[in-house]
């Protein structure tokens, strides 16, 4: 410690404590896994800051059109944001081309609007979840700066790290000797999905209170809300 | 090699100098070669704000005391305002921001009723405002250092808010800032967790809240006995400017403690 | 019209006082002016075909060029001033590489037709700088493309209106070339039929003989997007006629 630091009053140094950061990192784990002719996405409900619950009741999954839907968490301010951007943006291009945006044109303009952001990036896990044009189901994962990857199932969060190794296992079949991807169906990704949340929500405490699942085919979206533990 | 004398007196202002503001290392150049730089730390500060819904209505409380770091500075600061009919807002942090965002939310309001044109700005409205301010503040690095809580009502329904300097936003049941979240928010919740129903009626919101006002009194530092409550319902707003805790508590424990 | 003409005439922003606006419908007379160019619109692609004007023998045929690629699926025929066109192709251009890149999909032609219109009527833009530009842009286009709603014609003329044709004819010709038009057009044509008939259309219409050098043909399908038609397919269509 410098002789000037020693010198500082500790009123005078504590002020510092608080040097102000733009992010934040408000948990929130999301799921999603899709199937031939649906997909299916979740969200905890929990809204944390630090080891505080800000609420226990705060879906992380919105609806953008009648057969999308993006998963995101991270922090808070920007998930918000970033949502209201993108709705604005739908709504302009739905009025500018006289149709709703198909699932793949999001999936390529949430990358865009993220690489916008390259050098002051929103700091947010992103799944855009929907059914493609031929109607069936796409996860697109991103990261916060707008990489892209499509995939059959995806996790991203607080407990992805958790969570991630069990899809994969479960529905990639990966990390075994001649094991076979199941077929997915409805049933099964609903089991997997609730097994990973109550798993999460036992070991982080960013997971948790309930989860949310929605469930997207070509006859809308359907929602069911499930308790997990909220300690 | 630090040459200078050590300040006479702490953080007081040093021979030949102005007065060091918090966060500023003694010795520091007051000229400053940044071509611009903005406020990253608070001055002048109010400490939590708390608030928890009812049946058919809301209610918010915070303290009275505006502290100069660890210096109880003012002593009967308002923190908490009434923006419309239907909509208080009450703030934490730093108070020359929150007297900033009132002048411009009173003279939204002003505007919104000159105009006529448009229905009174209700809590929904002022919390989805704030939001945007505070998070376009926060992206430009010149925050307003605020914890925000709105009450009020949203297209008829009770509606409780919170917004921070960097714009997390949400709603809620029960809300509080600072050391509100550790002491006051538990509290909140369990009270509510004993109702079978998970309602209160205005007279129960009331004794909770001065319940949690009274615990942030004895534990937090930067706490008062002097606070505000107010209160939203159909009938409108009505604010408690004037209630103290001091006859409620006890510091008999606290033998060295004088009350102020 | 032009009994009518008066010092309404001078202004872009200056209606006439039965409520016309002059400089736009002098643009649109500079089309008439231009040479022929005719589109058809069938369920398995559009043709397009226009009309040559060889004006010299020593002039290089090929330099012509009144059909343009907008993007791989869209292509545009013009007619007017085609020094102007430029300005607006480039437009499309921009715009369809600019969807592609946000969004990973092809633009609707409609969508193109529209962009370009935004920019066709700035005529009448103003700034601190002074006016955007001095006058309507002479030129017509025809934007021919296909889109997740099959094949699509647009036509857009310098007031920035644009309209969903089945067939239209622009330029000198036009007047006669639309009239046959509709009288040949079907719904269930084919693209050969529509190859077929805009060039025999073109040769009722054209003051030259009708040669493989003297049009310029390109087909839009969904299998292979724009495509510009060979010389030596049109000289087997015409020398059938």
């Amino acid at each position: 410690m410098s002789a000037e630091m020693l010198a500082m009053s500790e009123y005078g140094r504590d002020p510092r404590k608080h040097h102000f950061s733009p992010y934040a990192d408000n948990g929130g784990t999301t799921i999603a896994i899709a199937g031939d002719d649906f997909v299916m996405v979740g969200s905890d409900t929990r809204l944390t800051n630090y080891s505080g619950i800000l609420s226990r009741n705060q879906t992380k999954v919105f609806p953008l059109t009648e057969k999308t839907m993006i998963a995101s968490t991270g922090c808070w301010a920007d998930v918000l944001s970033l949502y209201k951007d993108l709705q604005a943006k739908l709504t302009l291009y739905s009025q500018e081309h006289h149709d709703e945006m198909s699932t793949p044109a999001i999936a390529q303009l949430v990358s865009t609007v993220l690489y916008w952001r390259r050098f002051f990036p929103y700091y947010v896990s992103n799944m855009v979840i929907g059914l493609d044009e031929d109607g069936s189901g796409v996860v697109y994962h991103y990261d916060p700066v707008g990489h892209m990857e499509k995939l059959r199932f995806s996790s991203a969060g607080a407990s992805v790290a958790q969570i991630q190794p069990l899809l994969d296992n479960q529905l990639g079949a990966l990390n075994m000797k001649d094991a076979v991807p199941p077929k997915v169906t409805k049933a099964l990704a609903h089991q997997l999905m609730h097994d990973a949340f109550i798993s999460a929500a036992e070991r982080d405490v960013k997971t948790g209170d309930s989860c949310i699942i929605y469930t997207v085919t070509k006859d809308g979206v359907a929602e069911e809300q499930v308790k997990l533990r909220r300690d | 090699m630090n040459i200078e004398a050590p300040p006479l007196w702490s953080n007081g202002p040093k021979p030949g100098l102005f007065y060091d503001f918090p966060g500023r290392s003694v010795g520091q150049s007051l000229v400053n070669d940044h071509a611009k730089t903005h406020t990253m730390y608070p001055t002048t500060t109010g400490t939590s704000v708390i608030g928890i819904v009812f049946d058919g209505g809301v209610m918010i409380a915070a303290d009275k005391l505006g502290s100069y770091g660890s210096l109880a500075r003012f002593r009967n600061v308002e923190r908490i305002f009434k923006a419309t009919d239907e909509a208080v807002l009450a703030f934490g942090g730093d108070i020359a921001d929150y007297q900033f965002i009132r002048e411009v939310i009173e003279q939204k309001v002003r505007d919104d009723e000159c105009g006529g044109y448009s229905k009174q700005l209700d809590a929904g409205a002022l919390h989805s405002w704030l939001t945007r301010v505070l998070y376009n503040r926060r992206s430009r690095f010149n925050p307003l250092w605020l914890d925000c809580v709105v009450a009020g009502f949203r297209a008829g329904k009770p509606f409780l808010g919170f917004v921070d300097k960097i714009g997390t936003a949400y709603e809620a049941t029960e809300v509080a800032s600072g050391f509100g979240q550790y002491f006051a928010i538990p509290m909140l919740r369990s009270a509510r967790e004993k109702k079978s129903d998970g309602i209160f009626t205005q007279a129960e919101a009331r004794k909770v809240i001065e319940e949690a006002m009274k615990v942030l009194y004895y534990r937090d530092c930067r706490g008062f006995h002097r606070y505000m409550v107010a209160t939203v319902t159909k009938e409108g707003v009505t604010i408690d400017d004037d209630l103290d805790l001091k006859k409620d508590t006890n510091w008999d424990l606290a033998h060295l403690t004088k009350l102020l | 019209m032009f009994l009518t003409r008066s010092e309404y005439d001078r202004g872009v922003n200056t209606f006439s006082p039965e409520g016309r606006l002059f400089q736009v419908e002098y643009a649109i007379e500079a089309i008439k002016l231009g040479s022929t160019a005719i589109g058809i619109q069938t369920s398995d692609g559009v043709v397009l075909a226009v009309e040559k004007r060889i004006t010299s023998p020593l002039m290089i045929p090929a330099t012509i060029e009144k059909i343009v690629q907008i993007d791989k699926h869209i292509g545009c025929a013009v007619s007017g001033l085609v020094a102007d066109s430029r300005t607006l192709i480039d437009h499309a251009r921009v715009e369809c590489a600019n969807h592609w890149f946000v969004y990973n999909q092809d633009m609707k032609v409609e969508s193109v037709a529209q962009a370009v219109s935004n920019l066709a009527i700035r005529f009448g833009d103003n700034d601190s700088d002074g006016p955007a530009m001095s006058r309507p842009f002479g030129v017509a286009m025809l934007f021919a493309g296909v889109d997740k709603s099959g094949a699509q014609l647009y036509h857009l003329d310098p007031s920035g209106t644009f309209l969903h044709f089945c067939a239209k004819a622009i330029g000198s010709g036009s007047e006669g070339a639309q009239q046959s038009l509709q009288e040949a057009y079907h719904k269930s044509m084919t693209l050969d039929e529509a190859l077929k008939t805009s060039l025999s259309i073109l040769k009722q219409v054209m003051e030259e003989k009708v040669s493989s050098t003297n049009v310029e043909v390109a087909v839009i399908t969904k299998e292979k997007g724009f495509t510009r038609h060979p010389q030596d397919e049109v000289e087997k269509i015409i020398s059938a006629l």
